[in-house]
C-alpha cells in the first residue's frame, strides 16, 4: 500500500468528493505547538505523489473539500483564520481567501453536503462560525460552549442541522434557523474531541472523547447511549461514520491505532490497524470508493489502504 | 448495546409526524408551511418537560456560596454537564435570587453563635447558659441534615462550640468559683469585723444576707456546674455521633481513592490543548446531590460522575498518553522562551483577495446514502419528510418540487421524468416501484447546483430534450458513473437493517473493493 511522508506532523486527511484518487492532508510543524503549516494535495496511484502544496505561516489543524467546487479546499489554521485554496490556480495565486474572525485557533472545518454552499468552523475561542464561500465575513456565530470547540459536523440529511463537540464535555446539536443550540448532550465526563453523524440514520451521532471511548447516541433518546465502544488505549482523536455501511465507523487515537467498529454487532471492533508509530490524529473514509481508508499521524506518514488489507504492505 | 428501533418508544416523533402530516395536507404557500415546520418540534430538539428534581438540585448548587463567586459561564457549563436541559437551567437561575435556602440561614446563625460564644468567654456565665441550650439544638439539627457541606460546617461549628464551652466551664470552675468563695469569705470576715462595731441586730441580717447571697451563689454555681456537666455529656454524645459519621465518610473516601487509583492506572491520551493548557477546576470539588436516583436511565455513568465530583480539585483525568520525545523537547524549549529554529517567516495572505471563484469542472456527485436512501428506510417516514421540509425552507424553487411530490397521483410520472437525469443519480424506475410497495417515501430532492436543471424540472415538456443533451455530456466525461452503478448494485444486494450478514457482506464486498481499488490505482 502506498505511503507518503510529509515534512511536518499530520493533522487531518480528507478524500476529495469529486476525484477518487485525490486526497488532501493538513500538516503542522513541530507537532502544531509552534511553527508553519502545509496543505498537501496528493494523487493516489501505485505510489502517492504530491500534486501541489501550500505553505502557511501557522499550523494547519484541519481542512475540508468544497462540495460545490471540485478545486476548492478550506483549511483551518492555528492562527484562527480560514484559508481557501483553489487548485486550478498556481500556488503563487493562492490562497484566494483568508477569513480571520476567530480569536483563537481554528480546529475544525466542515462543508455542507446537502446544500453545498456553506461551511462551519470550530475554534478554541469556544465558538462555531457559519460561512459561505462567496462572503468575506461569517454569516453567523454560535457561542454557547464553555470551552474549546474541537469539531463541528453537518448532518448529512438535514441541511440546517449540525453538531459540535467541545472540551466542556458536551456535544451540542444546532439548527442554523434557531438562535441557540437545540440539544445538549452531556456525552462524556471528559473532553469530547470529535463527533460524526451516521450517514444512514440521521438521528444517530457518535462522540469520541479523551476518556478513550466512543459513544453512539440516538438524539431521540439521548440520556442513554446506544453503544459505548471501548478498546482504544488513549484518547480517541477522530471518529468517522462510513459513507457506505450504516453502522460502521472508523476511529483513530493517541494509542497510534486506527480502528473500525460496527456498533450494532455484539463485539463491535471489526478492524484494527497499528501502522502508525506516533499519535494517529486523522482518519477518513472515501465517499467514492467503498472501503478505502486514509490516515495520518504525528509520525509524518499518510497511509491510504482498502479496509481488510495491511496498510504497510508493499 | 441495543439496536435503534425504527419506531422509538419516546413520544417525540409522534406529535411532529401528525403535525407534519397536517402540514403536508395543507397545500399552502411554502412560506406558511415553513413557519409551521419551525414551530413543530423537529427530532433534534429536546421535548422533555423540565424535571423538578433536577431544577432543585441546580438551585441548591447555585445557592452555594462557593458557586456564587464563580463566573456564570462555569455554572451553566457545570449544570449542562450534569445533563440539565436549557429550560431547567434557566428555571434554576430564575429561582436562585428569590429562594432562601435553609443552608445559608443555619450557617449564618451558627457562625453568629460561634462568634458570640467566643466573645463571651470572659463575661457572665449566664450568657454561657443561654448559648448552651441553643448549641446542642443547632448541632443536632446539623447532624440531621443531608447535604455534605452542612456536615462540614456543622462539624466545625460543633467543634468550636464544644471547645468554647469546655473552656468556659473550665475557666468558670477554676477561676470564678474560688474567687467567689474567697470573696464570700472576705465579706463574711469583714462583716464579722464590722459587726462588732455595729448593732447586733444588723449583724445577723447582714450576715444572713451574706449567707443567703453566698448560698444562692453556691446553688447557682452548683446549677452551672451541673448544666456544664450535662453539656459536656451531650457534647460527648455528639462527639460519638460525629465520630461515627466521620468513620463512615472515611470509608467512602477510601472507596473513592481506590476507584481513582484504578482509573489512574489506565493510561489515556491527554487533551490536545497543549499550546496553552488551562483547566477549569473551580466547581469540580462540589458534590452533586442526587439522593441515590441520578436520572431515569442515567445510571450508566453515575459512578464515574460521583468519582469526579467528590475528588479534590485536582484533575482526575485519564493519564496523558506518552508524547514523542521531540514533542517534549519542543515544549521545554518554548517554556524556556526559545523559538524552534526551523520556523520560517511565511506570508500566507491571499495575493488577490478578490480573486473570483473558479467554475466547477464537475457536477457534485450524489452521496452513497442519498442514492440508497429510499431502500434503506423501512418506516423512517418522518425523518425523510423532515429533510424534504427542511430543504424547502431555503429554496423556493424546490418549494414547487415539494408541492408536486405530495400529489401521490402524479408521483410515478414525476419520478420517472426526474429519473431520466443521470447527473443527479436518481434511482431507476424499477427501484421506485419496489419502494412504492412500502409506505411511500419521497426521495430527497437534489441540491440546486445547476439552475438550468431546476428550470427543466419545472417545464416537463422541455426537460426531455434538455436532459438528453445533458446526459450525453456527462456520460462521456465521467468514468465514475460506472462506479456509482457498481456501488448501487452492491448496496441493493446488501441490507442496512440491524444485525445480519455484516460479516458475510464484508466478505462479498472486500474482493470487489480490492479489484476496484487496484484498477483505479493502476
Amino acid at each position: 500500500m502506498p505511503v507518503f511522508k510529509t515534512p511536518f506532523n499530520g493533522y487531518s486527511v480528507k478524500f476529495s468528493p469529486f476525484y477518487e484518487n485525490q486526497v488532501a492532508v493538513a500538516t503542522s510543524q513541530n507537532f502544531g505547538i509552534l511553527g508553519n503549516g502545509r496543505v498537501h494535495v496528493l494523487q493516489l496511484g501505485p505510489a502517492i505523489t504530491e500534486r501541489v502544496a501550500f505553505d502557511t505561516a501557522d499550523g494547519v489543524y484541519d481542512l475540508c473539500w468544497s462540495e460545490s467546487h471540485d478545486s476548492l479546499i478550506v483549511a483551518a489554521i492555528a492562527d484562527g483564520s480560514l484559508k481557501i485554496y483553489d487548485l486550478s490556480l498556481p500556488p503563487t495565486a493562492n490562497p484566494i481567501r483568508s477569513l480571520h474572525e476567530h480569536g483563537r485557533e481554528c480546529h475544525g472545518v466542515d462543508f455542507n453536503t446537502v446544500r453545498k454552499d456553506s461551511f462551519l468552523s470550530a475554534s478554541w475561542d469556544d465558538t462555531v462560525k457559519l460561512w459561505t464561500v462567496d462572503r468575506p465575513t461569517s454569516v453567523r456565530t454560535f457561542k454557547e460552549h464553555a470551552y474549546c470547540v474541537y469539531s463541528v459536523v453537518w448532518n448529512p440529511r438535514h441541511a440546517d442541522v449540525f453538531a459540535s463537540a467541545s472540551g466542556d464535555c458536551t456535544a451540542r446539536i444546532w439548527d442554523v434557523r434557531e438562535p441557540g443550540s437545540t440539544m445538549i448532550l452531556p456525552a462524556h465526563e471528559f473532553e469530547i474531541l470529535s463527533c460524526d453523524w451516521s450517514k444512514y440514520d440521521d438521528c444517530i451521532i457518535a462522540t469520541a472523547s479523551v476518556d478513550k471511548s466512543i459513544k453512539v447516541w440516538d438524539v431521540r433518546n439521548y440520556r442513554v447511549p446506544l453503544a459505548v465502544l471501548n478498546g482504544h488505549g488513549y484518547a480517541v482523536r477522530k471518529v468517522k461514520f462510513s459513507p457506505h455501511r450504516g453502522s460502521m465507523m472508523a476511529s483513530c487515537s493517541y494509542d497510534m491505532t486506527v480502528r473500525l467498529w460496527d456498533y450494532m454487532v455484539e463485539d463491535a471492533l471489526i478492524g484494527r490497524y497499528d501502522h502508525h508509530t506516533e499519535f494517529a490524529v486523522g482518519v477518513d473514509m472515501s465517499v467514492l470508493v467503498e472501503g478505502l481508508l486514509a490516515s495520518c499521524g504525528w509520525d509524518e506518514l499518510v497511509y491510504v489502504w482498502p479496509h481488510g488489507t495491511d496498510p504497510r504492505a508493499p | 448495546m441495543s439496536s435503534p428501533s425504527d419506531d422509538p418508544p419516546s413520544k417525540t416523533p409522534q406529535n411532529p409526524v401528525s403535525q407534519v402530516a397536517q402540514a403536508n395536507d395543507d397545500r399552502q404557500d411554502p412560506k406558511v408551511e415553513m413557519e409551521k415546520e419551525i414551530s413543530s418540534a423537529s427530532v433534534f430538539v429536546n421535548a422533555e418537560p423540565p424535571r423538578e428534581e433536577q431544577v432543585q438540585n441546580a438551585v441548591r448548587f447555585l445557592s452555594h456560596p462557593k458557586v456564587r463567586g464563580s463566573p456564570v459561564v462555569y455554572r451553566r457549563s457545570f449544570l449542562e454537564r450534569k445533563g440539565l436541559t436549557k429550560e431547567e437551567i434557566d428555571e434554576a437561575f430564575r429561582r436562585v435570587p428569590d429562594s432562601n435556602p435553609d443552608a445559608t440561614t443555619t450557617l449564618s446563625a451558627v457562625d453568629g453563635q460561634i462568634k458570640s460564644s467566643l466573645n463571651d468567654q470572659q463575661q457572665h456565665p449566664v450568657q454561657v447558659l443561654q448559648s448552651t441550650p441553643v448549641g446542642p439544638a443547632v448541632s443536632t439539627s446539623k447532624v440531621g441534615a443531608i447535604s455534605r457541606f452542612r456536615w462540614y460546617h456543622g462539624i466545625l461549628a460543633a467543634g468550636f462550640l464544644t471547645v468554647a464551652q469546655v473552656i468556659a466551664a473550665v475557666v468558670f470552675k477554676r477561676l470564678f468559683v474560688p474567687k467567689l468563695k474567697s470573696w464570700i469569705r472576705w465579706i463574711v470576715l469583714e462583716e464579722d469585723v464590722k459587726g462588732q462595731t455595729k448593732k447586733f441586730d444588723t449583724k445577723p441580717s447582714i450576715a444572713e444576707e451574706a449567707a443567703a447571697a453566698a448560698k444562692s451563689a453556691a446553688t447557682a454555681a452548683a446549677d452551672v456546674a451541673r448544666t456544664s456537666q450535662d453539656m459536656l455529656m451531650t457534647n460527648s454524645e455528639e462527639k460519638r455521633c460525629l465520630e461515627e459519621l466521620i468513620s463512615m465518610l472515611r470509608v467512602q473516601a477510601s472507596e473513592m481513592t481506590s476507584l481513582r487509583g484504578a482509573i489512574q492506572k489506565l493510561e489515556v491520551g491527554h487533551s490536545i490543548t497543549s499550546r496553552q493548557s488551562t483547566e477549569e477546576h473551580n466547581i469540580k470539588g462540589f458534590s452533586w446531590t442526587t439522593s441515590g436516583q441520578p436520572y431515569a436511565n442515567g445510571k450508566v455513568d453515575s459512578d464515574s460522575r460521583s468519582v469526579r465530583s467528590l475528588s479534590p480539585p485536582v484533575s482526575v483525568e485519564p493519564s496523558v498518553a506518552p508524547h514523542p520525545k521531540s514533542y517534549m523537547e519542543i515544549m521545554a524549549m518554548i517554556q524556556r522562551g526559545e523559538k524552534p529554529s526551523n520556523i520560517r517567516e511565511i506570508n500566507d495572505a491571499p495575493p488577490n483577495p478578490n480573486q473570483p471563484l473558479p467554475n466547477p469542472h464537475l457536477a457534485p456527485k450524489p452521496k452513497p446514502w442519498e442514492i440508497g436512501q429510499g431502500q434503506s428506510r423501512s418506516a423512517g417516514t418522518f425523518p425523510s419528510q423532515a429533510s424534504t421540509n427542511g430543504f424547502s425552507i431555503d429554496d423556493q424553487l424546490n418549494g414547487d418540487n415539494i408541492v408536486r411530490w405530495r400529489q401521490p397521483n402524479n408521483t410515478r410520472t414525476t419520478e420517472t421524468e426526474i429519473g431520466n437525469e443521470p447527473n443527479f443519480g436518481f434511482p431507476s424506475v424499477a427501484t421506485n416501484e419496489t419502494l412504492l410497495k412500502r409506505s411511500w417515501v419521497p426521495p430527497q430532492p437534489p441540491s440546486v447546483v445547476m439552475p438550468e436543471a431546476a428550470a427543466a424540472i419545472r417545464q416537463p415538456k422541455k426537460s426531455l430534450s434538455q436532459t438528453d443533451t445533458e446526459t450525453d455530456d456527462l456520460k462521456s466525461a465521467d468514468i465514475t458513473d460506472e462506479l456509482q452503478k457498481i456501488t448501487k448494485i452492491s448496496e441493493m444486494g446488501g441490507s442496512f437493517e440491524a444485525n445480519g450478514s455484516n460479516s458475510t457482506h464484508s466478505n462479498e464486498i472486500a474482493p470487489s473493493t480490492d479489484e476496484r481499488a487496484s484498477s483505479l490505482m493502476a
